[in-house]
């Protein structure tokens, strides 16, 4: 099944998740009101529904949020750029005075120069130059460049090809969600563990599909965690024996 | 004696040759003397060119030595050259200039930066006349600019280095101290009227 067919039932938005794709596109669902931690449970339900993990369409999955998710952080960096600058009026005043003095000097040196030019009045030059014939040259040639070899060099490495530009590195990352699953069963195998411990040193993708691979443990039981605030560290660790899943509002925490 | 006088006499040939000011150590290769002969020889030229014995005056400008007119001349000079020297420069052109000549090598954003206002015309015409030149580009690209050779002889310099110390200009400190306080009261007016609408 394509992703693009997964039904949502959200605050903003109810209908098929390619549907969303679009209207967000358009502007026409605000994307700073949609919370994409909601998406993520709805894509959880339709996991836990179908009851495997389809890895073409969760790689897709993530891909899509991945990238709303860097709109939508784009979007609210935005609005705090837009937000006036909060400058003392201590510092606005130092700012200011700084280019006033600089402005006075200057005005005061240009002055100065026009009282110069004042006290030469009168006196000239003569104008004509040399002619051409009896000027002796005076820029000597920079070190080396005189030399033939030199000059074959420089003129040789411009005729030589380019090395091939190795694009192996713009292929497509894969990271596939078993491992990070793995992984973070190993860590808890451990006890508790930060989050960030877990993504220590990985790129943005293998840090967002650990962060699918958590909330699949948290969803399957196999892992519970803290977060005292938003964008704070995570602290995960097993869940404990007598509790049974926990309320899924820490996932907004997590998310959004 | 003699043999600074005949150095005297061919410096002051060079000098009257050249259109450019010639250093010492130009002199002393030409006329294959040490510095310390060259030297004497201008002394004693001078004194044979100094005000109100001759209509030519030996300067020490631009970092060299050249002859120059004496002012006392320059009503025939306009009516037999027919144009100014110089002509006045405008309060953008002299800024921009003053600009140049103490924070050289400089580029135009920045002079316009320093002066509120944009520099573009300004050094433009400032380039045409040859008070400044052209002097590389700045990490960033742009064209950076310094003051011309033209511009030391005209203003009578040796090196933009004599130009006085800008600190002179700068206010006194209880002028400074009554400048700042204006501008925070006007700040805090400023930001009171500011956030009473939000």
């Amino acid at each position: 099944m394509s992703i693009a067919t997964l039904e949502l039932d959200l605050d903003v938005f109810t209908g098929p998740f390619d549907l969303l794709l679009t209207l967000v596109l358009r502007e026409e669902v605000d994307l700073l009101e949609l919370q994409l931690a909601d998406v993520v449970l709805a894509y959880l339900d339709h996991l836990h529904g179908r009851g495997e993990l389809e890895l073409e369409s969760a790689t897709e999955f993530i891909v899509l949020l991945a990238a709303l998710l860097e709109l939508k952080s784009g979007l609210m960096l935005a609005s705090e750029d837009e937000q006036p600058l909060e400058i003392e009026p201590e510092q606005a005043a130092e700012e200011l005075m700084a280019r006033l003095l600089d402005a006075r000097r200057f005005r005061a040196a240009a002055g100065h120069l026009g009282e110069l030019l004042a006290r030469e009045h009168g006196v000239r030059f003569r104008a004509a130059p040399l002619p051409a014939a009896l000027r002796r040259t005076i820029v000597r040639p920079a070190d080396g460049s005189e030399d033939p070899r030199v000059l074959g060099e420089a003129i040789g490495r411009l005729l030589a090809p380019p090395p091939a530009i190795n694009l192996l590195h713009v292929a497509v990352p894969r990271v596939p969600v078993a491992a990070r699953l793995e992984h973070l069963r190993r860590l808890l195998r451990g006890g508790v563990f930060s989050f960030d411990e877990a993504v220590r040193g990985a790129d943005r993708m293998t840090v967002a599909v650990t962060l699918f691979a958590l909330l699949e443990l948290y969803k399957r039981g196999e892992a519970d965690w803290e977060q005292s605030r938003n964008f704070g560290e995570i602290a995960v660790h097993p869940p404990a024996p007598s509790q049974p899943a926990a309320a899924v509002a820490g996932a907004g925490g997590l998310a959004g | 004696m003699s043999d600074s006088a005949e150095l005297a006499r061919t410096i002051e040939a060079l000098l009257f040759l050249s259109s450019d000011p010639l250093t010492g150590e130009q002199l002393a290769e030409a006329t294959q003397s040490d510095e310390q002969a060259v030297g004497d020889a201008l002394a004693l030229l001078h004194e044979r060119y100094a005000p109100g014995r001759s209509g030519i005056r030996l300067r020490e400008l631009a970092g060299g030595w050249t002859f120059a007119s004496d002012p006392a001349a320059e009503d025939a000079a306009r009516r037999l050259f027919s144009s100014m020297r110089i002509s006045a420069l405008t309060p953008a052109q002299a800024e921009t200039l003053a600009i140049v000549a103490y924070l050289q090598p400089i580029s135009r954003p920045e002079i316009g930066r320093i002066r509120g206002v944009s520099a573009d015309s300004a050094a433009a015409t400032l380039l045409e006349r040859g008070l400044i030149e052209q002097a590389g580009h700045s990490q960033f690209g742009a064209v950076l600019y310094r003051t011309s050779t033209q511009f030391l002889k005209l203003f009578g310099l040796r090196a933009p280095q004599e130009l006085p110390d800008l600190a002179q200009w700068d206010p006194s400190p209880d002028e400074q101290a009554e400048l700042r306080q204006r501008l925070l009261r006007a700040g805090e007016a400023r930001a009171r009227s500011g956030a009473a609408p939000a």
